[in-house]
């Protein structure tokens, strides 16, 4: 299970570490195991895109990873830290300084500009003053192409300019790890492509991604997938 | 990882703004809950000042600081307040700035060729100050009168309308008095006049005042019928009564025959009814500001339903679970705190208002406005934390998926 490294420091080698990962979930009081005694290392600069049936637990593991669930057993370090078994409100700033989010639907605020959607996680930061947090998230969604497009609020942009916005928001607190939730999972075809090659341009600058899908063409886009089944990773290069 | 806490409220406080500003009808509508509930505290507590102030007013237009005793003719040996009493405690009793002893006597008028009784009070110059009367028309006697035992009288309001009308009793007016004619010199009225104090007065009605020396020189008195006095200090009013009835005591076999009173106990009775009357109304209106808490918690706990995945996004995105929750508290106590000024505005401005246009001062307690708007806050901020902490305790996985 060698990862491919790319142009990051030795020091932080290896983004994620998984080692035992157990989740059990309680539907109608029956004990349901969706993750049992996973194992998963994702190094530094891999784009990484998990796969599964619906149901295998792809997406539990995606909401361990980003910190947004806490109950489960096993070992879990993010960028050497060890935050598993972390109590939950530990936990929000680690998620606000070194996750980025990129869901199926977007996840934007309708009531907010896109600027001020892609300020958010930098005003939660609270290590810059309003201005900084703006200018930021200004910078991020110039880099995404929404230049002119920053006073729009989401329902006034193409679903292709709302995912863009979406990505520029996850970008804004410089994460050490991307997770994609089925990113393209809204979009039509072309419009896909669009963010498919923008997450593999980020991918190029270095970013560390974890992408889940049932798409396998969409796997294609990243340069390893890992297979959920059985509750356990399995290792399939693309 | 701990986030330095500098600027997190302004920043929660403007996620705050933008939450109700997204909600506009429903957070007025929920202010105006808070602002009548605050305005009735407020409105209540004027009421209950102005009610207290007009009966305290009526004891104290009586006098103020006023003691006084009398005879009351009962008991086995009815005894009455002599000449010498006076002088002994004019003499005596400390912390008086006046005295004024009162003769009684009755005789009878002709108004429109028709008798009527006539009450007569002999009094000292020093009587109009004790007993707070108010000048309608001329002047009271002077003390060379009184020295001088001149035929100068004034009349009650009252007798000097049924005699001359409205108009001033003209100058040359006189009045025939235990059968001498003595000159009208002024009318007098009391400065509290209503149907309560005057049943307690000796100058209400048909009367008309005499120099006390010719009251004595004219008519057979042997004793005192009431001596006022006119203590210093409202703390002196004790020490004075006290003395008063020692000196009664000492001088007379049985001084259950005599009452030395002051307007003290009334005023206390007064003040402890009306703070009664005033504490009971507030409970009432207290009842509308819970009301308008809980109008806060129900219009919270939906807006928290509402935006589940809003508060999902931003607990995803690294909002702390204590950034959810203040921003939540926050809105519940803007939502009270702008009710509760507007409810502090109305409440106090309504009455201010109404005095203004119709004259009378109306009391508004600053006090009871700072409690109420207070109150309203800290009500807005009990009843917003059950919301908000419900939307701080959101499992962000489930929030997400919210639709």
């Amino acid at each position: 299970m060698l990862a491919p490294r790319s142009e990051v420091a030795p020091s932080a080698a290896t983004t994620i570490r998984l080692e035992g990962v157990q989740k059990t979930y309680r539907r109608n009081g029956v004990p349901v195991a969706a993750l049992r005694g996973l194992d998963l290392e994702v190094g530094s600069g891999e784009f990484v895109a998990i796969m599964g049936r619906s149901g295998s637990g792809k997406s539990t593991l995606l909401h361990i990873l980003g910190l947004i669930d806490a109950e489960y057993e096993g070992r879990y370090e993010l960028d050497g830290q060890l935050v598993s078994g972390q109590v939950a409100d530990a936990l929000a700033p680690l998620r606000n300084r070194m996750i980025g989010f990129v869901f199926q639907t977007f996840h934007l605020l309708p009531q907010l500009s896109i600027l001020d959607n892609a300020a958010l996680p930098a005003l939660y930061a609270r290590d810059r003053d309003a201005l900084r947090c703006r200018a930021d998230a200004r910078r991020r969604l110039e880099e995404m192409g929404l230049g002119d497009r920053l006073e729009h609020r989401p329902n006034q942009l193409s679903i292709g300019q709302r995912q863009r916005a979406a990505i520029a928001r996850a970008l804004v607190n410089d994460p050490r790890l991307l997770l994609a939730d089925e990113p393209t999972g809204a979009l039509d075809s072309r419009t896909a492509q669009e963010i498919l090659g923008l997450l593999a341009e980020l991918h190029a600058r270095g970013a560390t991604i974890v992408m889940v899908t049932h798409d396998p063409e969409v796997a294609a886009a990243a340069g390893r997938v890992v297979l959920i089944r059985d509750g356990q990773a399995h290792d399939r290069r693309a | 990882m701990a986030r330095p806490t500098t600027g997190a409220l302004s920043l929660l406080f403007r996620f705050a703004l933008e939450g109700l500003a997204g909600q506009r009808g429903r957070s007025l509508l929920t202010m105006l809950g808070m602002a009548i509930g605050t305005a009735s505290v407020v409105a209540v507590v004027s009421i209950g000042l102005l009610g207290r102030a007009y009966v305290v007013g009526l004891i104290e237009g009586v006098g103020a600081n006023l003691v006084f005793a009398y005879g009351t003719g009962d008991g086995i040996n009815p005894e009455e307040v002599s000449f010498e009493d006076v002088e002994i405690m004019r003499a005596r009793v400390p912390g008086v700035v006046e005295i004024a002893p009162v003769l009684s006597g009755s005789d009878a008028v002709s108004i429109d060729g028709e008798p009527e009784a006539l009450s007569v009070l002999g009094v000292t110059p020093s009587y109009p100050r004790v007993r707070n009367l108010v000048l309608v028309h001329g002047r009271f006697f002077s003390d060379r009168e009184e020295s001088a035992s001149e035929k100068v009288c004034l009349l009650s309001r009252e007798l000097s309308e049924r005699l001359y009308g409205r108009r001033a009793p003209p100058s040359d007016a006189s009045l025939r008095i235990f059968g001498v004619r003595f000159q009208v010199i002024g009318v007098f009225r009391e400065a509290v006049e209503s149907a309560a104090a005057v049943q307690k007065s000796e100058a209400a009605g048909l009367t008309a005042i005499v120099p006390f020396s010719a009251f004595r020189n004219l008519y057979p008195v042997r004793f005192v019928d009431v001596v006022y006095f006119q203590a210093d200090s409202q703390e002196a009013v004790p020490g004075v009564v006290e003395s008063v009835e020692e000196i009664l005591r000492t001088r007379h076999r049985a001084l259950s025959s005599f009452k030395v009173e002051s307007l003290e106990s009334y005023l206390v009775l007064a003040q402890r009814i009306s703070d009664a009357v005033t504490l009971g109304l507030i409970a009432i209106a207290a009842v509308s500001l819970l009301v308008g808490g809980i109008g806060i918690m129900n219009i919270m706990l939906v807006t928290v339903t509402e935006r589940t995945r809003d508060i999902g996004i931003r607990l995803a995105l690294g909002a702390g679970r204590s950034d959810i929750l203040l921003q939540f508290l926050l809105e519940a106590g803007m939502l009270s705190l702008a009710g509760g000024v507007i409810g502090v505005v109305i409440g106090a401005g309504l009455p201010w208002y109404l005095g203004v246009l119709y004259g009378v001062e109306v009391p508004v307690s600053a006090v009871s406005a700072a409690v109420a708007f207070s109150v309203s806050v800290a009500v807005g901020l009990f009843f917003g934390l059950y919301p908000a902490r419900k939307a701080a305790a959101m499992n962000i996985v489930d929030a997400l998926g919210y639709e």
